[in-house]
């Protein structure tokens, strides 16, 4: 029983996965292509060239911070869809302390902007959790607005006052280079120690292993500790969490923050790993994948890296099929909502079937058998509404 | 500077009207964001090829073609709000989840759907509008002249909406139906109200509106689409909603306000602070309100709390 249960854990994002397919399919058949073709042209791109690999790994990177700030926030029955903002403001202040502070070994440099940039993210995500635990203010809407303010403020930073000045006669609108000190080092002369001799693999940098160890972390401190436990407790019966003297609004904050930081790191990779200056143009729309990340690992932190791999994976192959097979690239953003349609739907008929079973169970079996309590807190997951 | 404070609000004014049918009704629906961008595509997708098709019949009655256009928008709209419907009412799954999955996929659709039929991802061939009209009455009063020439007609049909709305949920049955449903449920269920089918009219009648609000940016405001021309009105009609105390006549002057701070970015050229920060200022009054800086508001009691008909 309790491994069929499992199974079928593991099937539901899988049948969500080729229902999304399935749609996309009319879709390209719409268009006169055969979708048969065009899924070969994108598993072919993406999984048997070494520079997709690469490139997927890459992507990996952000996405798995952008997923891990949202399931932070989703564990406390808090919605923050402000990664987006949050990670804007994140990276300008990283590329502050990386062009304008001169001279420190990297040891202190690096671990500075990761700091900034946290920082950063964390004073972006403050205001949406002061104003609802102290106004009330409901910070669904709150974070999506102050995304917008996050947007036309980078832009005007970037466009004036840390523009780089020897630019200024050029269409470039960027902030001056970082100091190498404040540059992530690659991944290749590991990687080659290691045996993987790629060319490309000097594209990717050690944010990817830090995201990785964040995710594991995060998994630790949330299963296995007491704060983890009383974040549980918070989300699941505030009331009882409140009377045993664990307090909600503490928890909620300190997760918030969290958050926050975490949607710091996103832009990161790109700027610090791979451009080394803040472009006008920098890598957007991440912070609302990692919604999409967060939903489809159903906001587990290890769950988040199949998932970031996931999406990263369909990054690539739309740009290999509207390349080789001319089917716009469009149909990948649209695969992936529906994705996330079908996971949410899925996921809630499956706790629908459990929650079934489990009463049926309870009626046959003798009453002194406990149910299985662990996949009732898994799967209710994010369907409950914060208060 | 008032005149194009009114024009700049209608498209808040209308997603807000559609907010409140929806949540009186229960359902909070995010996606009125997305619901306005296929609003905004469909528009002006739906103009366009009108005028392609039926060039004479354009040629006779000009404003055929825009009005195509409105269809195409409300029928889009409706389109995604239903797919709302399905997942949150049927589905009972999280109503901003479901919100924020269809503003990804209205973006996707219009743009993959930009790109099929007008061959660039990001804008549309220009548009015509609605001939503008002026009121007989009003434009006799010197004082309302710049108000009351040249309006265009999906503007007055916005206002007697207002009010239109305003009394379907004060007076008819199907508004105390639709209240009854978000305040309480059960109580309604008790009484022998569909609650499901109540909801559902009251997500879609805020594709309708929401459409409409797109429709009304593309082919009466911009006279095309290009991508991100929303600029998130549909979250801060949302904002305008709860300002105005899910009361369609209080969204209105909600509306207003919002729209005023839009105009403001349209209007200021020159002045001391970086043009940035006024373009940020809506999103900026949009957090105040919601904090409560102006005025507590009173949500209704079952509002985004899906509703289980059986016993589990």
């Amino acid at each position: 029983m309790k491994a069929r249960l499992y199974l079928l854990e593991i099937a539901t994002p899988l049948l969500a996965i080729l229902f999304g397919a399935a749609v996309a399919s009319l879709i390209i058949l719409a268009i006169g292509k055969n979708p048969l073709d065009v899924y070969a042209v994108m598993v072919q791109f993406s999984l048997t060239r070494p520079d997709s690999i690469v490139s997927i790994l890459f992507k990996t990177t952000p996405l798995i911070f952008a997923g891990l700030a949202v399931a932070v926030s989703f564990r406390a029955m808090l919605w923050n869809i402000g990664v987006e903002g949050q990670y804007y403001v994140g990276a300008v202040c990283a590329a502050y302390v990386g062009f304008a502070v001169r001279g420190l070994p990297a040891l202190l440099h690096l671990p500075l902007c990761l700091l900034a940039a946290a920082a950063g993210g964390m004073a972006w995500a403050f205001v949406p959790i002061a104003l609802k635990l102290r106004r009330g203010a409901h910070e669904v809407i709150t974070t999506i607005m102050m995304n917008y303010i996050a947007a036309a403020i980078i832009l005007y930073l970037i466009s004036d006052v840390l523009r780089d000045p020897t630019q200024l006669g050029t269409p470039r609108v960027r902030t001056p280079l970082f100091a190498p000190s404040a540059r992530v080092p690659s991944l290749g002369p590991f990687l080659g120690l290691l045996g993987v001799a790629v060319p490309e693999a000097g594209r990717l940098n050690w944010l990817l292993p830090v995201a990785l160890a964040t995710c594991v972390a995060l998994a630790f401190v949330l299963g296995r500790t007491r704060f983890g436990y009383e974040v549980r407790a918070v989300a699941f019966s505030p009331d009882a969490a409140e009377a045993a003297g664990i307090g909600n609004d503490r928890v909620r904050f300190l997760m918030f923050m969290l958050s926050g930081a975490l949607a710091g790191m996103v832009g990161l990779n790109d700027i610090l790993g791979f451009f080394g200056y803040l472009d006008i143009d920098f890598p957007k729309g991440l912070g609302f994948l990692g919604i999409s990340v967060a939903l489809l690992a159903k906001n587990n932190p290890l769950g988040v890296i199949p998932a970031a791999l996931l999406f990263a994976f369909l990054d690539r192959g739309a740009e290999g099929v509207q390349f080789f097979s001319q089917v716009p690239k469009e149909v990948i953003v649209i695969l992936q909502a529906l994705i996330i349609l079908a996971i949410v739907v899925a996921y809630e008929l499956l706790t629908r079937y459990i929650r079934g079973q489990r009463k049926r169970e309870a009626e046959s079996a003798p009453p002194l058998v406990p149910p299985t309590r662990r996949v009732s807190l898994d799967t209710a997951g994010v369907q409950e509404v914060p208060p | 500077m008032i005149a194009s404070a009114i024009r700049v609000t209608m498209p808040i004014l209308l997603a807000a009207l559609g907010a409140v049918y929806s949540e009186r009704g229960g359902v909070v629906n995010i996606a009125l964001e997305g619901i306005m961008i296929v609003g905004t595509f469909f528009g002006a997708l739906g103009d366009y090829f009108f005028a392609q098709r039926f060039p004479g019949l354009t040629q006779a009655m000009p404003d055929l073609a825009p009005l195509a256009g409105v269809v195409a928008a409300i029928l889009a709209g409706v389109l995604i709000a239903l797919i709302h419907a399905l997942v949150t009412i049927t589905f009972r799954v999280d109503q901003i989840i479901s919100g924020v999955a269809l503003n990804l996929l209205a973006v996707g659709v219009a743009r993959f759907l930009n790109i099929q039929l007008f061959h660039v991802a990001t804008q549309s061939p220009s548009v015509r509008g609605f001939d503008p009209i002026d009121l007989p009455l009003l434009r006799a009063v010197p004082a309302l002249r710049p108000l009351a020439t040249g309006v265009s007609p999906m503007i007055i049909v916005a206002l007697i909406l207002v009010f239109f709305t305003h009394w379907v949920l004060l007076r008819t049955r199907f508004g105390i139906r639709l209240r009854a449903v978000g305040e309480n449920p059960l109580a309604a269920d008790t009484l022998g109200i569909n609650v499901y089918r109540m909801r559902y009219a009251g997500v879609i009648l805020s594709g309708v509106l929401a459409g409409l609000a797109g429709a009304y940016l593309a082919i009466e405001q911009a006279h095309l689409y290009f991508e991100g021309m929303t600029q998130g009105r549909g979250f801060i009609a949302l904002a305008a909603m709860i300002f105005g105390n899910w009361w369609p006549i209080g969204a209105m002057g909600a509306s207003f306000l919002f729209g005023y701070f839009d105009a403001l970015s349209l209007r200021v050229v020159r002045l001391p602070v970086p043009y940035e920060f006024i373009t940020a200022l809506p999103y900026i009054v949009s957090i105040l309100v919601l904090a409560g800086f102006v005025r507590r508001a009173q949500p209704p009691a079952a509002d985004g709390i899906p509703y289980v008909k059986e016993e589990e």
